[in-house]
């Protein structure tokens, strides 16, 4: 199995920091706060790889770091320390050393990324096929006929009516705003999807239905996918590993039916007595 | 010479040096207009001097004109074509009456500079005439992102995709790109410029021209240029040509024509008459004069 993404030791520390930010906080001390200088360690000495092909789940509380390190990842936001490694088309790109122009080409063509609220990934005043044609167009693109069938096509994979493609997103359900989001974050044929929380706030069917989208999708098309979610039901359906975290630290990383049959850290396994 | 010896007297009383603006001014905005022509398309910023009229009447196109004039030049003003509106009379004389020596002309052609507020003139400008546009909003990308550090950034990296966006929401909602003035125009394969109002007609006269294209935004504060001989292509999609304003008569499908001069190659202007049909006439009156000249002339 061959990597796409490496993450070696990624830390963030909102605030000044001090020496004694990453003794002071983490599981062990119950806290991310640092009582030395009131930093919040965000996330600390998280490692972790990534497969082609591969499902990882990030499982946590909320405040545990897990959305920190997908932000980081899609340059959201810049790390404190630590590296991480994009290995695409032959080649390895090292994510933070990058410029401003190389992280946005690769962002914008290379990875995709849903989040839990469709505002952060949609434009609203755009129409559900102008957001697709932003994506297309990033990644220069510049015939409007294939735009507009590519655009058709993706809408349909992901089951919004073509009817409606050009209308504005901000008049669809929860639900088909997300559907949008995927088939945008889909668009350029990327092989790494970030997914930030894709089915908290939406009702159980509709959960089911994009559930099933993602893995089918998956199958279909192969894509690495890391999948941050606190529901244990998203992590049995999707991955097939997880790495648990807990202010601001991993925890716990295995095969996912282990973690969930098996849990060895006491937070997993009160995490896991708790699921309804 | 110092600046002292070329003061010219224009109120009773008021004494300016040569050009209005002082000498560290104009030296300023020669420098910014250096480096606009050196970097096609890319916004410089300048200070913007108070002018005696208000931002938002041409102040950014005075100044860069300010700065060029010299007292053996030739100077054309225009608004919308028109040297005899009030804000192109008023600044022509207010040339006159700050820089001694230049002449005021209506002609296109024996102008050595031109400021202009939204038209090019028809007749194709020669490589020793300047055209200065007067710019309300320098920023194409301002229809998209608000936040003007983010837009500089985008420029930086040529990440116009947005833009593009606006085209596509255009072609969904009416079948084609309804831009009818500021259209966006990239210029030498890099930064997208929005070329002050100009109609449609006139972005294709930006592309490979002889002359050089100042471009001065007053209120704010920015100086661009497109240098001779450099490409400047309206953005659009590979299959959906740029087209210009048609003039066509929509029952009979031919083209309207001047009723003064009757060309039908030019850019015209609608009104009503006494009787309320519609009526054609050149948009630039220079133009349309020495079209009349020519067939007085002829005849």
């Amino acid at each position: 199995m061959k990597p796409i993404l490496d993450v070696d030791n990624l830390t963030r520390i909102h605030g000044p920091g001090c020496p004694a930010c990453l003794d002071v906080t983490g599981p062990a001390h119950d806290t991310n706060l640092c009582r030395h200088c009131g930093s919040v360690v965000a996330v600390a000495d998280a490692s972790l790889r990534l497969h082609k092909g591969e499902v990882l789940g990030i499982m946590g509380e909320s405040g545990s770091g897990k959305s920190s390190l997908v932000k980081m990842l899609y340059f959201d936001d810049k790390p404190t320390s630590g590296r991480a490694t994009f290995h695409d088309e032959g080649q390895a790109h090292e994510l933070f050393s990058l410029n401003d122009a190389q992280q946005l080409r690769l962002r914008d063509t290379r990875m995709g990324m849903v989040y839990q609220n469709p505002s952060l990934g949609l434009n609203f005043d755009i129409s559900a096929g102008g957001n697709i044609a932003e994506r297309l167009l990033m990644s220069d693109e510049l015939s409007y006929r294939v735009i507009r069938e590519k655009a058709t096509a993706l809408l349909a994979r992901t089951e919004v009516p073509p009817a409606r493609m050009d209308e504005l997103p901000r008049n669809f359900s929860g639900g088909m705003q997300q559907r949008v989001q995927i088939a945008r974050a889909l668009s350029t044929g990327a092989p790494l999807l970030l997914l930030d929380e894709v089915t908290t706030g939406l009702d159980l069917s509709v959960q089911a239905r994009i559930l099933d989208l993602i893995m089918e999708l998956q199958e279909v098309t192969g894509v690495s996918m890391l999948v941050v979610t606190h529901d244990l039901g998203v992590v049995r359906h999707l991955t097939t590993r997880t790495i648990v975290m807990k202010h601001g630290r991993i925890i716990e990383s295995g095969l996912t039916d282990q973690i969930l049959e098996d849990p060895q850290a006491a937070y997993t396994q009160q995490l896991v007595s708790s699921a309804l | 010479m110092h600046p002292a010896d070329t003061m010219g007297q224009t109120r009773e009383g008021a004494q300016y040096g040569f050009a209005f603006l002082d000498e560290d001014a104009k030296r300023e905005l020669r420098r910014s207009i250096f480096k606009a022509v050196c970097i096609p398309g890319n916004q410089v910023p300048y200070a913007s001097r108070e002018m005696p009229i208000a931002r938002g009447f041409g102040t950014g196109g005075m100044q860069v004109t300010l700065a060029l004039l010299g007292p053996d030049d030739t100077c054309k003003v225009i608004d919308q074509g028109a040297d005899d509106s009030v804000n192109a009379a008023n600044i022509r004389n207010f040339f006159a009456l700050t820089c001694p020596g230049v002449t005021g002309t209506l002609r296109t052609e024996e102008a050595s500079v031109i400021q202009t507020r939204h038209r090019i003139p028809e007749l194709p400008l020669r490589a020793d005439q300047i055209l200065v546009f007067q710019v309300p909003y320098p920023d194409p990308l301002v229809v998209v992102e608000p936040n003007a550090a983010k837009r500089r950034r985008m420029h930086g990296r040529a990440d116009y995709a947005r833009l593009w966006v606006k085209l596509y929401e255009d072609m969904v909602a009416f079948d084609e790109i309804t831009i009818s003035h500021r259209y966006p125009t990239r210029i030498n394969g890099h930064y997208i410029i929005d070329p002050s109002p100009i109609p449609r007609f006139d972005v294709p006269k930006l592309h490979q021209a002889d002359c050089l294209y100042l471009f001065g935004a007053g209120r704010e504060k920015r100086i661009y240029a497109v240098p001779p001989h450099t490409d400047a292509v309206p953005i659009t999609f590979t299959d959906v040509p740029f087209a210009v304003e048609s003039f066509r008569d929509k029952t009979t499908g031919k083209r309207h024509t001047c009723r003064r001069c009757g060309a039908d190659d030019s850019f015209l202007d609608e009104f009503l008459d006494d009787d309320g049909a519609r009526i054609f006439q050149c948009s630039d009156a220079a133009w349309c004069d020495m079209r009349l000249e020519r067939l007085e002339a002829a005849e």
